[in-house]
């Protein structure tokens, strides 16, 4: 009897305890956005930003840029702290008339000399953006609403480096209030400012009620650390977490998530076209290889079967991909949607035997990266290239080894791809098919091919947006016509929120999202 | 006692010393250069080149590692390549976590499995005693990651009486005072901390006790039937000594010792930080700091967490072989 009483008094105490997860959510949840994430950001601040997604993610809400690309299609730049700008003839002067009355978070004013000092600080503290922000040879305070970056040679890309959260402008005063601990302290002119970090736990920003576009409408927004994708979904489910990001486009499927999660009229999910290109590519600069005939790199373009990939392996989360630029880049030509060879692997065994190559001869090594989608495409492509005759054998390799053998060129085959950090053509082109840049990356290998370099180097420098459109369409149909590799697939950004989220914007390039207009209903 | 627990401190040293070339050595040998996982399959050369100049990576090897042990000896764990942060910092923000942890599921562990062994052998082969091994099979054979993801499943997601992961309610804002979340709730009088830290410990705890307690029971069980066999408890028996008496005071006293080195042994584990738990429940600890760590090449701080565990596991031992000397006193002779 007395344990009885004894167990039932202490179910009585314990009842608070299993209050758990409250569903409706009070007027102050209905204000704090529940970000869920993997990690840590790795550095909070424009100076040391290496360009990982979390981190990045909390720049552009806690920081702005001078100019930044207009949603919901990408493709046209506006000014952000700057309101205006011209670009000189040559491609070398950039003169930027900047909004006036803005105020950093800690009250300073934001100027010319802020961005003068904030842009020359990145250039000598973030050696991710070296190989860009040496280009500045100098950086003048006209007026303090007036500033003009003058770089060495043409570049217009450069206005998309300054849309990068690497070029966000950050608060001088702060800068020398914290010096070492700014990257703890981050101060910028943007719609959340930084409240707390916990190691390995969260991120909390707060609302900056004095932002020149108009206050946001939440409160806060709270980055929660969730290392494991099953119980992202579980607090997505149970309401714990408002946002997730389908962070894994290299390692996993989203497709049987978001199956799941249709019929959950919690979740909503949003779809956007992302600039990631994945290839099987060749070693384009092996001359003995059994890709060296133009002919077997076309026979292999046929006989993969690219809707099979899209709606069988994907189940619709990936677009089909035409060339080297994805059909939603400002510079991508329609006509390589024509271009593009077709799944038909009658005419791909016919090619083959134009080029008395015998497939039976070819035995393929197909190298991967690691994971669950990688293994799945490279099973599907093996199954294509067995069709028409070829044995290939999968080689999934983990990272770094893979980069090693890969820019060695210690390959025939091997499935790859590139997510650009910055909203340009430049960024897919230039470093994925210059003969110059072959093994400094993982790249197509493209041999020595003065045409087609000439073409990219002049695509990358010239100043007039149309005539820069032409050159790269011009780029698009050279490097088509070469057949460097089968493009296979650009994964879609998928971002998985609560129904009641409202106002989010994706970006595509790279993908982050940005909360200043979104609220919870 | 006091000269035994003085010279196991003292041959920490070489075991440490060993334990450092080791790790410092093995580590680089895996492949796979910081830098490039740290960039990621984007990168160019020069960006690469650019960070590992930056991190002192292209230093040569003697170099780093008297650099390294230069800065141990000044209490100085480096710096973590991927956030620039001291690693012996880092560290000590993770490490309450960890015990928190541990120290619970060891609590739950001793509660729930040495009751369960007493009971078991005190009823060989009763209904109790072939139930409890069923449980102990299950406890012991089903893996941690299965038992948390159902844990979280039933009570955070179908029944909504327990937060699904995390360590506390992200809508609460709490001082860290010890970097122990319950107590830290108690001292500032911030009840709905405590009260939510407790709640977000539930689940973890129980995973780690499981297995735990599983082991313990069966242990306890067994060793206490090989000990009730013996003939002084048949002396204590027939000298009329109560039930009670015999088992707790003659019977379990004797048993304890080697459940004391279990539970010893996995607690140390523990410490070590239980990676698939931590990662599952979002648990801010050590264990899921050193994975990532291994995952991202992060050298510092996979020597740092390596050497402090080797620490904390001899630290364990010493107190287990003190504890064996203090409930017995044969032991305690040997000592001196």
């Amino acid at each position: 009897m007395k344990l009885l009483k004894g167990l039932a008094a202490a179910a009585l105490v314990a009842l608070p305890i299993f209050s758990g997860s409250a569903h409706a959510q009070s007027d102050e949840q209905l204000k704090t956005l529940v970000v869920a994430v993997p990690s840590d950001p790795v550095s909070l601040e424009p100076g040391t930003n290496k360009a990982e997604p979390i981190g990045s993610e909390i720049i552009l809400n806690v920081f702005d840029t001078l100019v930044a690309w207009t949603a919901p299609d990408f493709k046209q730049l506006e000014g952000r702290l700057a309101n205006n700008w011209t670009v000189s003839a040559d491609g070398k002067e950039f003169d930027f008339k900047l909004r006036d009355g803005v105020k950093f978070q800690d009250g300073t004013p934001f100027d010319a000399a802020a961005v003068k000092f904030s842009l020359e600080r990145t250039k000598a503290t973030n050696s991710y953006v070296k190989a860009t922000f040496d280009l500045i040879k100098d950086i003048a305070v006209v007026s303090p609403t007036e500033v003009k970056i003058t770089l060495s040679e043409p570049y217009p890309a450069f206005l998309s480096i300054l849309a990068q959260p690497q070029s966000a402008i950050v608060s001088p005063a702060a800068v020398a209030k914290y010096g070492d601990k700014f990257a703890a302290n981050p101060v910028g002119t943007g719609p959340f400012s930084f409240k707390s970090a916990q190691a390995d736990t969260n991120v909390v920003l707060e609302a900056n009620p004095d932002y020149f576009r108009g206050a946001p409408k939440l409160s806060r927004i709270i980055y929660r650390v969730i290392p494991d994708a099953s119980t992202r979904r579980l607090e997505l489910e149970s309401g714990g977490v408002d946002v997730v990001q389908q962070q894994g486009q290299l390692s996993a499927i989203a497709a049987e998530d978001i199956e799941a999660l249709k019929s959950n009229k919690d979740v909503k999910i949003i779809e956007a076209s992302s600039q990631i290109i994945r290839q099987l590519e060749f070693n384009n600069s092996k001359k003995d290889g059994p890709f060296a005939n133009i002919k077997v790199r076309e026979a292999v373009a046929h006989a993969i079967d690219y809707d099979g990939l899209l709606t069988g392996v994907f189940g619709g989360t990936a677009e089909r991909v035409y060339g080297p630029l994805t059909s939603n880049s400002w510079a991508f030509d329609p006509k390589i949607k024509d271009m593009a060879p077709a799944y038909d692997p009658e005419l791909a065994k016919n090619l083959l035997s134009e080029a008395g190559v015998d497939p039976s001869t070819i035995n393929l090594k197909l190298y991967s990266f690691q994971g669950p989608l990688w293994g799945a495409v490279a099973t599907f492509v093996q199954a294509n290239l067995a069709d028409i005759g070829i044995t290939a054998t999968i080689e999934q390799t983990e990272f770094p080894a893979y980069r090693a053998l890969q820019t060695v060129g210690q390959f025939d085959a091997a499935l790859d791809g590139r997510q650009p950090w910055y909203n340009d053509p430049d960024a897919h082109i230039t470093i994925g098919y210059l003969s110059s840049l072959a093994d400094t990356a993982m790249t197509f290998r493209m041999p020595q091919d003065k045409a087609l370099d000439d073409l990219i180097l002049k695509a990358q420098q010239t100043v007039d947006m149309d005539a820069r459109k032409a050159l790269y369409q011009q780029v698009q149909e050279e490097i088509v016509k070469r057949v460097p590799g089968a493009y296979l697939f650009s994964p879609k950004l998928i971002v998985f929120t609560r129904a009641n989220v409202e106002g989010l914007v994706v970006n595509s390039a790279p993908p982050l999202n940005e909360y200043w207009g979104v609220s919870k209903k | 006692m006091a000269t035994f627990i003085l010279r196991r401190l003292i041959a920490l040293i070489p075991v440490m010393c060993i334990v450092l070339v080791i790790v410092f050595s093995l580590v680089r040998f895996i492949p796979g250069d910081p830098a490039v996982t740290l960039l990621g399959p984007g990168a160019t050369q020069a960006q690469i080149d650019a960070l590992r100049a930056q991190l002192d990576l292209d230093q040569p090897f003697p170099i780093q590692f008297l650099n390294y042990v230069g800065g141990l000896l000044q209490g100085d764990f480096g710096i973590s390549l991927k956030t620039g942060q001291p690693v012996a910092h880092e560290i000590l923000l993770r490490l309450p976590a960890t015990i928190e942890l541990s120290v619970l599921a060891v609590i739950v562990a001793v509660i729930i499995g040495i009751p369960i062994g007493v009971l078991s052998a005190t009823r060989p082969n009763s209904v109790f005693d072939h139930a409890t091994r069923v449980v102990s099979l299950v406890g012991v054979s089903m893996p941690a990651f299965l038992l948390a993801l159902i844990l979280q499943l039933v009570f955070g997601t179908y029944l909504g009486w327990l937060p699904v992961s995390g360590r506390m309610s992200s809508f609460i804002v709490a001082e860290p005072v010890t970097g122990f979340a319950i107590l830290d709730g108690v001292i500032t009088g911030n009840w709905a901390a405590a009260l939510s830290a407790l709640q977000h410990l539930i689940l973890p705890t129980a995973v780690l006790a499981a297995f735990l307690a599983a082991t313990l029971g069966r242990f306890v069980r067994n060793t206490m039937l090989e000990v009730m066999g013996e003939d002084f408890i048949r002396t204590a028996k027939a000298k009329g000594l109560r039930r009670g008496d015999v088992i707790i005071h003659h019977g379990l006293r004797n048993s304890l010792l080697p459940a004391i080195t279990v539970i010893g042994l996995k607690f140390a584990e523990m410490l070590g930080g239980a990676i698939l738990t931590e990662t599952i429940f979002a648990w801010p600890g050590i264990g899921r700091y050193m994975f990532e760590a291994i995952k991202n090449r992060d050298y510092p701080v996979i020597q740092g967490t390596t050497l402090v565990f080797a620490l904390l596991f001899v630290f364990t031992s010493i107190v287990v072989d003190v504890l064996h000397g203090v409930l017995d006193p044969r032991v305690r002779k040997k000592m001196k």
